[in-house]
C-alpha cells in the first residue's frame, strides 16, 4: 500500500548492494523465527494424517478448552470494550486531577509480568488471600474456577482497547461533541452519532487485538486456573498439557487452531489498517475546488 | 433576540481571559468581536454559546432579558459555527444538515418529509443543493463553511454565533464569503456574533464592532466610529498601520520631532508627555515648504505596486516615517529615493502617555458634550 512505486530521489538512495544485502537478511530473520515455526505447528500437527489430527481436536477436553476459551473471550473483550471506551474518553475529552496517574495505571499490565498478574488475584480471592475466608464461607469458587481465568484475562488485557482509543480521541479533539450539543443532541445521541462513528475503526482494531490475547493468554491464567482438564483448562494450557504428556499431535493440533487465530487476527487487523489508510487519504486528496489555506 | 453580557469575567488557571466584560448586542445586529489572540474574543463568544461557563458570581449572560446561566448549551437555541466547522465526516452534507432536527425528542421532531425539505431548502440558501449526497472530506474549504452554517441555521437559532468563520479560508474566498454572509444576514436578520482577528473583516462586515485586547473592551462602535474615533491607542494601532511619535502638548500646542502645530480641537485640554499617531494616509506632502509648519523627511524607499504608493521616509532626527498616497499625486511630484519633502499632517490622533482604555476616552467625551451643551444656546 502507500505510495506504490514511487522511487527515492538519488541522494537518499542506497547502493543496490547493499538495499540485497538488508532485503536478505530480515527475510532469513523473518524466515527463522516466524515462518518455520509456524509451519512446524502445522507439519507436526499432521504428522499422522488429518484423521487423527480431527480426532484430536473433537476429544472432549479438547472441545472443553475451546468452549472455555470463546468463553472467557466473550466476557473480557466487551468488558475491556466498555472500560477502554469510557477511559479514552475520560481522558481524551476532560482535563482531571490524577489524569496521568490513570493514564499509567492504565499500561500497567503491559508493564506487568502475566505471572504476577495471576498472583495478584490468588492473594486476593485465594483460600488464604484477604477475601478468601468470605468466600469460602458464602460458597463461591474465584480461583482454580471459570470466575478467575476471566478476571485475569480482564486485567492482562485492559490497556489493548483504551490504548488504541486515546490518541486517536486527543487527536480528533472536542469540537465535534460540542457541535452535536450545540445542535441539542443528548449525551447518548452524541456518543453514537458523532463519537463512535468517528472511532469505530479504531475500536475496531483494538477490540481485535484484544481478543487475540484474551483468547492465547498463558502466563496470569496459567496461576488461577489450576490446571483441572475439561473443567479450567483453557486452549494454551491444554497445550501445555498435552505436550507435557508427549501428545505431540494432540498439542500441535490444538496449537495449529491458536495459530490460525493468530493468522486471521493478522488478516483483520490488516484489512482495517488498509481501511483506515484509505479512508485517510480520501479525506486528504479529496479535490478541493476553492482554495483551501493549507 | 438581543443578547446582554453583564459583567463577565473568566480565568483559567492564573491567567485572565475575560476581565468584567460588558457588552449589548440588539435584536437583529451583526456584531464583530475584534482583537488579537490572547485577547479573550473566543472565550466570550463560547460562554454566551454556553460552551464554556463564566467564572462563578461574575455577572450574567441575558437572552432578551431572560437568565440564561441555569440553560444547557442544548437548550439555548444558539447556532455556533466552529471555526474548523466542525462537520461529521460520516455523515452527507445534508445528513449534517439534518442532524439538529433528528435528535429531537420524538415529540417535536418534524416528520421525515418535512426535515427533507427543510434541509433542501437550508441547502439552497447556502447555494450547495448540489452537493447534498457529498461528504464533508469531497468539499472545499468555502463549501464546508456554508455546510457548517446551513447546519447551523436548521435548529432555526435565535441567535447565530461564528468563530472565526472565515480564519481558515484563503483571500480570495474569503472576501467573496464575506460579502455573501452580510447578504445572507441582511435576508434572514438572526442577531450574531463573530469573532475574527481580521480588522477589514469586522470592518466590511458588521454593524459594530467590539474591539478586544487583553480580556477587555477597549471600544465599542460602528465601523466608521473605531477607526476614525479610536477610544485607544491599541485601538488605534489594530486598525490599521500607523506612525507613531512621542511629543509635547502644552498650552493648546502640540510638539513632536521638529514640529509645533495647534493641538487637534478635541484635545486641547489638559497638558503632559503624548503619544502621537498619524495614519500613513494622513499626509500632506509637498516637494517644497509652503510657510506652514511642515516636517522635513527623505525618501527611502518607494513602492509603487498596488492600489496606493508606498513611501518609506526619514526624518532629520531618524524617525521612519510611512506614508501613502495616490498614484496621480505620486506622479505630480515626480518623487524619487533621497528626494527631501515636507510634510504636514492632515489628521492626528493622540494619548497621553499612561492614559489607556475606553473608561478615559468615555469620560472625557462625556465631559466634551456636557460642555457642548453647557455653550449651545439651544441646549437645555
Amino acid at each position: 500500500m502507500g505510495t506504490g512505486t514511487a522511487v527515492a530521489p538519488r541522494a537518499i538512495d542506497e547502493p543496490a548492494v547493499v538495499r540485497w544485502i538488508l532485503i536478505v537478511t530480515a527475510l532469513c530473520f523473518l524466515g527463522l523465527f516466524l515462518f518455520v515455526p509456524l509451519a512446524a505447528i502445522f507439519v507436526q500437527a499432521l504428522e499422522k494424517g488429518i484423521g487423527v489430527y480431527l480426532t484430536s481436536l473433537r476429544e472432549t477436553d479438547a472441545l472443553s478448552a475451546i468452549r472455555l476459551t470463546l468463553l472467557t473471550a466473550a466476557i473480557a473483550v466487551p468488558l475491556n470494550l466498555v472500560f477502554g471506551v469510557a477511559a479514552a474518553w475520560a481522558i481524551a475529552k476532560f482535563e482531571f486531577v490524577g489524569k496521568s496517574v490513570l493514564i499509567t495505571l492504565i499500561d500497567l499490565p503491559f508493564a506487568v509480568s502475566p505471572v504476577i498478574s495471576g498472583l495478584i488475584y490468588v492473594l486476593l480471592f485465594g483460600l488464604q488471600g484477604w477475601l478468601g475466608p468470605w468466600l469460602a464461607a458464602h460458597d463461591i469458587k474465584i480461583i482454580f474456577a471459570v470466575p478467575g481465568i476471566v478476571l485475569a484475562t480482564i486485567f492482562v488485557t485492559f490497556p489493548f482497547i483504551a490504548r488504541e482509543l486515546i490518541p486517536l480521541m486527543q487527536a480528533q479533539g472536542r469540537e465535534d461533541e460540542q457541535a452535536a450539543r450545540v445542535l441539542g443532541a443528548s449525551g447518548w445521541q452524541m456518543f453514537f452519532r458523532v463519537t463512535l462513528p468517528n472511532i469505530k475503526w479504531g475500536l475496531l482494531y483494538g477490540v481485535i487485538l484484544c481478543n487475540a490475547r484474551a483468547m492465547g493468554e498463558f502466563g496470569a491464567v496459567s496461576v488461577v486456573s489450576g490446571h483441572i482438564r475439561g473443567l479450567t483448562n483453557t486452549m494454551p494450557l491444554h497445550v501445555e498439557i498435552l505436550y507435557n504428556e508427549y501428545n505431540f499431535v494432540a498439542a500441535f493440533a490444538v496449537a495449529s487452531l491458536l495459530a490460525m487465530l493468530a493468522l486471521v487476527t493478522l488478516a483483520a487487523k490488516s484489512a482495517v489498517e488498509w481501511r483506515v489508510a484509505r479512508q485517510l487519504r480520501a479525506a486528504q486528496s479529496a479535490g478541493p475546488e476553492e482554495g483551501r489555506k493549507s | 433576540m438581543s443578547i446582554e453580557v453583564r459583567k463577565i469575567t473568566k480565568t483559567f488557571g492564573s491567567f485572565v481571559a475575560l476581565n468584567d466584560v460588558s457588552l449589548h448586542v440588539a435584536s437583529g445586529e451583526l456584531v464583530a468581536l475584534l482583537g488579537p489572540s490572547g485577547s479573550g474574543k473566543t472565550t466570550l463568544l463560547r460562554i454566551i454559546a454556553g460552551l464554556e461557563e463564566a467564572d462563578a458570581g461574575s455577572g450574567a449572560i441575558l437572552f432578551q432579558d431572560e437568565d440564561v446561566a441555569g440553560v444547557d448549551v442544548r437548550d439555548r437555541r444558539v447556532g455556533f459555527v466552529f471555526q474548523h466547522y466542525a462537520l461529521f465526516k460520516h455523515m452527507t452534507v445534508s445528513e449534517n444538515v439534518a442532524f439538529g432536527l433528528r435528535v429531537r425528542p420524538r415529540r417535536v421532531r418534524p416528520s421525515r418529509v418535512a426535515i427533507r425539505e427543510k434541509v433542501q431548502q437550508l441547502l439552497k440558501l447556502v447555494q450547495l443543493d448540489f452537493l447534498a449526497d457529498r461528504y464533508p472530506s469531497q468539499l472545499s474549504g468555502g463549501q464546508r463553511q456554508r455546510v457548517a452554517l446551513a447546519r447551523a441555521l436548521a435548529v432555526e437559532p435565535k441567535v447565530l454565533l461564528l468563530d472565526e468563520p472565515f480564519g481558515a479560508l484563503d483571500a480570495k474566498v474569503r472576501q467573496e464569503l464575506r460579502r455573501w454572509l452580510r447578504r445572507l444576514h441582511d435576508e434572514i436578520h438572526v442577531t450574531s456574533v463573530f469573532v475574527t482577528h481580521d480588522q477589514d473583516e469586522a470592518l466590511e462586515l458588521a454593524d459594530r464592532v467590539v474591539v478586544m485586547n487583553h480580556g477587555k473592551v477597549e471600544q465599542i462602535g460602528s465601523p466608521d466610529e473605531v477607526f476614525h474615533e479610536p477610544a485607544s491607542e491599541f485601538v488605534m494601532n489594530f486598525l490599521g498601520h500607523v506612525n507613531v511619535f512621542h511629543g509635547r502638548l502644552e498650552a493648546g500646542r502640540l510638539h513632536f520631532s521638529d514640529l509645533t502645530i495647534d493641538a487637534p480641537p478635541h484635545q486641547v485640554g489638559g497638558s503632559g508627555a503624548v503619544r502621537v499617531f498619524v495614519r500613513p494616509h494622513d499626509w500632506m506632502v509637498e516637494t517644497q515648504a509652503k510657510g506652514v509648519p511642515s516636517l522635513k523627511a527623505t525618501v527611502c524607499q518607494i513602492n509603487a505596486a498596488g492600489p496606493q504608493a508606498r513611501l518609506r521616509l526619514i526624518t532629520e532626527y531618524g524617525e521612519w516615517i510611512d506614508v501613502d498616497m495616490s498614484h496621480e499625486r505620486y506622479q505630480e511630484l515626480s518623487l524619487y529615493t533621497g528626494a527631501a519633502v515636507f510634510l504636514v499632517p492632515r489628521d492626528i490622533k493622540l494619548f497621553f502617555d499612561g492614559s489607556n482604555g475606553f473608561a478615559a476616552y468615555q469620560a472625557a467625551r462625556e465631559q466634551m458634550q456636557r460642555e457642548a451643551r453647557h455653550l449651545s444656546p439651544a441646549g437645555p
